[in-house]
């Protein structure tokens, strides 16, 4: 399907385009749902607990009462909140979400319009929820609320660099900004294997761009208790909920087309396909609560820190490995090896970065045994 | 880096034994993972549940004499009662002169502390299993005297309680427990 | 709020926000507000407030005879009932000279230090939830769980006991005591390694605690801190050791002390306690003896005569101090108690000022304050 010019369409493609909207938008929503339970059985799980079991079998239903139960619950607006605003907020969120999932082909056709910009597209989309976010925090009228919006301002837009320059070397690699192309790009070889780096980078500051721990620091229950979504309950806290949700799936699954090949796989072909994207798409996901079922939080400045001192210089060397090699046309293998040695340096960085305080510990410690060692000889002389 | 990565390990380790012993205890049953009921969370041998009067079966009347001592030993004030004379002693079917005429717990008040328990003479109140007795109105949870021996004869049923100075005194110290303690030592 | 603005920050810029922490914040552990000045994102000043959990228990205590007075004590610090119990009964024990059997001392010992690690479990739980794992918390609490459900089999409740009393205990635990305490002890160290596994050395979370409000030796003793966070900061101070009491005295352990004196000493010492706790535990159970534990004055209402003593105990918190006056009557004349987390909560404001709202929850969670002993 050439590229539709959307002033010039005829009124049957007009209604292929409100019903695939309406797919679309009930797909994600049971998507979401079913994200929810899996949340919550996987978190469960790897806290050693059950996860809801009192809804339907294996509380399976969960994920459906809670949506009834918000949406019958009262919707609080705060009497100071700039109304206008607060209201505004979580459409402009959930539209910005929805947005994005119009061009993520989950197969070859399984698309409602592609875009040979596709790429670009979703960037551009996925900084227009942001502006969601602040203005939630600021008209909720809530020092919390606001704190909240302006972390998240200063996160995601930081996150947001790294996700692009990455996004370019894959463009850059397949020679397209086009969702499908560059999924087919990967019929040799997924690019995971030549760009390994990349896909470190990427899915980090995925993992930031859609607030997963350890980057939830634009709503840390613990600190600023919910940040935007503070003031928010009801329907409208059920719609930053959907967004969020939405937005997790739409990374993983970004995550999955650029560097895990989408729907390609051995032995299904065409359409059928999309049981690999889901798999894969649900695999990377059950990875992010994995996460968030190990990972403390981090701290705001050191978030901003790790953004700028480490994300950004490292995606722009991205770019470059990419660039040299598509430039001198060296063998694939090459630029895995670059990608590697990088990956290898972001580590170090990272390792040299995190451990200060782990060096410490240890001295702390030899020196706490070397001074214990000393209280005890004369004491207890024998030990235990 | 090598760390988080093995906390990333112990949380995986987790789910495994999490898949196969999860710790949760279901409330109000302990259901397990494929949804099967099995008996009612239980309580421990000495759970002290609300306080509730006995029932002394052998003469058919309360063992409690409303002598009001745990009435006054009680921390938070929240027991009253009435004495009477007992008409059973009267006609020489029990060793009580007095019997408890009315007797009112207000649980919404009460610690469960046991000291009742402690200062009774008569074997007359016991902390029973019961702990479950929300209501929704405000006093819905003062129970009389019925109320109490209700709660008290299901207590006794279910355990099978004997009152605690007819009890036959284990000998402290004696060779039953220094046989037990070095053999335990050594188990493990 | 008897201070105003312009006395406790003399040089307020207007870009500085006020913000109020508390009561109902999930992290504040119980009810305990703050109002922060903020810099943007940084802690300039703050403003403890506390009082929203105060029940009299003091004054409670008047009015009440010397054997009900334990369940207000197993209301104070309503973490560690057991170590609360204890040092009123010895108090009220040493204004009467009387002397306790050896069986209950080690009993007292044992449920103590089984409360102790319950205590430090709980602490090791929240430090994780406000440092934003989640984790953690499941795995001790599953350990916690276990603690409970043997003070259920031994005293009847879970939380608020009522077991020690004045002269012995409430009744013999159950035959199968020992055993029970072996079997949950090899559990619960399992359970702490686990968690220590996961959380201690996480990058994240040394990222988050180290070197965050450090205090020196010096500054942590003219605050009055007491227990792991004032050994924390590298100062040998455990009641146990230095003035022991009860048969502390019979036991080989350690006190762990730390030697930076920030958030992460704080967090670690009470792990490394946890084990010690668990040493102890054994060595009682080994030496445990028989006898009677209950005491010879049976229910007998209580007169101890007329005097006063101070009778301080090592809690999970710190170090507590009961003083108690008596006017030979059959109530306590006054108690007046010196509780851990309250002094503890003193040393705030300077491990605060010039920090992140993010680490004021990491900070107040390491104090480890219990709003019961606070507000009292
Ligand atoms: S329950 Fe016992 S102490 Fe209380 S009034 Fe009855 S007989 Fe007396
Ligand atoms: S358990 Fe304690 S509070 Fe309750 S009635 Fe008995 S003495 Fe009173």
């Amino acid at each position: 399907m050439p590229a539709t010019i959307l002033l010039a369409i005829s009124l049957g493609d007009f209604i292929w385009l409100v019903i695939a909207l309406f797919i679309m938008f009930s797909a994600l929503s049971g998507v979401v749902l079913s994200l929810t339970w899996l949340e919550r059985k996987v978190l469960g799980r790897l806290q050693l607990r059950l996860g809801p079991t009192r809804t339907g079998p294996m509380g399976l239903m969960q994920p459906v009462a809670d949506a009834l139960k918000l949406i019958l619950k009262e919707d609080i607006i705060p009497a100071s909140s700039e109304k206008a605003l607060f209201w505004v907020a979580p459409i402009i969120v959930v539209i910005s979400a929805f947005m994005i999932w119009v061009t993520i082909p989950g197969t070859q056709n399984a698309v409602i319009q592609n875009l040979d910009l596709g790429l670009f597209y979703i960037i551009a989309f996925s900084v227009v929820g942001i502006l969601g976010l602040v203005l939630a925090g600021w008209g909720s009228a809530n020092k919390y609320g606001t704190l909240g919006g302006l972390r998240a301002a200063a996160q995601l837009i930081s996150y947001e660099i790294p996700i692009i320059m990455v996004a370019i070397s894959m463009a850059m690699l397949a020679q397209s900004l086009d969702l499908r192309e560059i999924v087919n790009g990967q019929d040799d070889y997924i690019y995971f294997l030549i760009q390994p780096l990349g896909l470190a980078l990427f899915f980090i500051a995925g993992l930031a761009e859609v607030g997963r721990t350890p980057f939830d620091i634009y709503f840390a229950e613990s600190e600023i208790v919910g940040g935007p979504f503070v003031e928010y309950s009801g329907a409208h806290w059920s719609v930053f909920f959907l967004a969020e949700y939405i937005n997790t799936f739409a990374i993983a699954a970004l995550t999955v087309i650029l560097f895990f090949g989408g729907w390609s796989g051995p032995g299904l072909t065409g359409d059928w396909g999309i049981i690999y994207f889901l798999l894969k798409v649900y695999l990377v996901i059950m990875v992010i609560f994995w996460i968030r079922g190990t990972f403390p939080r981090l701290r705001i400045d050191q978030l901003m820190a790790f953004a700028w001192k480490v994300m950004v210089p490292m995606s722009f060397l991205t770019i470059v490995m990419t660039a040299v090699y598509q430039f001198y046309g060296w063998p694939a293998w090459s630029l895995t090896a670059m990608s590697t040695t990088g990956l290898v340096v972001v580590g170090i960085v990272i390792y040299k970065k995190m451990t200060a305080p782990s060096k410490l510990v240890a001295e702390t410690r030899s020196r706490r045994a070397a001074l214990e060692a000393q209280r005890r000889l004369p004491a207890t002389g024998g030990g235990d | 880096m090598f760390n988080s990565l093995k906390g990333l390990v112990v949380t995986l380790v987790s789910t495994m034994n999490g898949l196969r012993a999860p710790v949760t205890r279901q409330y109000p049953d302990s259901g397990n993972l494929l949804g099967k009921r099995d008996e009612p969370t239980p309580v421990k041998d000495r759970f002290m549940g609300f306080p509730a009067l006995t029932w002394d079966d052998e003469v058919g009347e309360p063992f409690c004499t409303s002598c009001m001592v745990c009435i006054r030993g009680c921390p938070t004030q929240c027991m009253t009662s009435v004495m009477k004379d007992n008409p059973l002693h009267e006609q020489e079917k029990s060793s009580r002169r007095k019997i408890v005429d009315s007797f009112e717990i207000n649980l919404n008040r009460c610690i469960l502390c046991g000291i009742c328990v402690e200062v009774c003479n008569f074997d007359a109140i016991v902390m029973s299993h019961e702990h479950e007795m929300s209501t929704s109105n405000r006093n819905g949870d003062r129970l009389d005297l019925p109320a109490l021996l209700e709660i008290g004869f299901k207590f006794q049923k279910d355990t099978d309680w004997i009152p605690p100075t007819k009890r036959v005194k284990v000998p402290k110290g004696g060779a039953a427990e220094e046989s037990k303690t070095p053999a335990e030592a050594e188990s493990p | 709020m008897t201070q105003t603005s312009e006395n406790i920050v003399p040089n307020a810029e207007p870009v500085e926000m006020l913000l109020n922490m508390g009561p109902q914040h999930p992290s504040t552990h119980g009810v305990f507000r703050m109002v922060l000045w903020v810099d943007g994102e940084k802690i300039v000043d703050v403003v403890p407030h506390i009082g929203y959990l105060h029940r009299g228990s003091e004054k409670l205590c008047e009015g009440e005879q010397y054997n009900q007075v334990i369940t207000l004590f197993d209301r104070m610090d309503y973490i560690a009932n057991f170590n609360n119990e204890h040092v009123y009964v010895r108090a009220v024990e040493k204004l009467m000279g009387m002397e306790v059997s050896e069986r209950s001392e080690y009993i007292r010992v044992i449920l103590c230090e089984l409360n102790r690690i319950a205590s430090h479990m709980l602490f090791i739980a929240t430090m994780g939830l406000d440092a934003g794992a989640m984790t953690p918390s499941m795995f001790c609490f599953r350990g916690r769980e276990r603690i409970q459900g043997l003070f259920e089999s031994v005293s009847g409740a879970r939380m608020m006991h009522n077991y020690f009393r004045i002269g012995g205990l409430k009744e013999d635990v159950p035959d199968d005591f020992v055993a029970q305490v072996r079997e949950v002890l090899e559990l619960v160290k399992k359970d702490t390694e686990e968690s220590d596994k996961l959380l201690s050395f996480n990058e994240i979370f040394l990222a988050r605690l180290k070197n965050i409000a450090v205090m020196s030796a010096e500054d942590a003793i003219d605050y009055g801190l007491t227990g792991p966070c004032l050994r924390a900061s590298g100062v040998d101070y455990d009641v146990r050791k230095a003035a022991p009491y009860s048969v502390y005295d019979r036991f080989d352990f350690d006190v762990p002390i730390g030697l930076d004196g920030d958030c992460w000493d704080r967090y670690y010492l009470r792990v490394q306690e946890v084990y010690q706790s668990i040493r102890i535990v054994e060595q009682a159970l080994d030496q445990l003896p028989d006898g009677e534990v209950t005491s010879s004055l049976g229910r007998r209402l209580l007169r101890p005569p007329a005097g006063e003593v101070y009778v301080r105990g090592e809690n999970p918190r710190g170090e507590i101090g009961v003083y108690l006056n008596s006017d030979g009557s059959d109530k306590p004349y006054r108690i007046k108690v010196r509780p851990p987390s309250f002094c503890n909560l003193s040393a705030l404001r300077q491990m605060l000022k010039d920090s992140w709202i993010a680490d004021s929850v990491v900070i107040l969670g390491a104090l480890d304050i219990v709003l019961g002993e606070v507000d009292r």
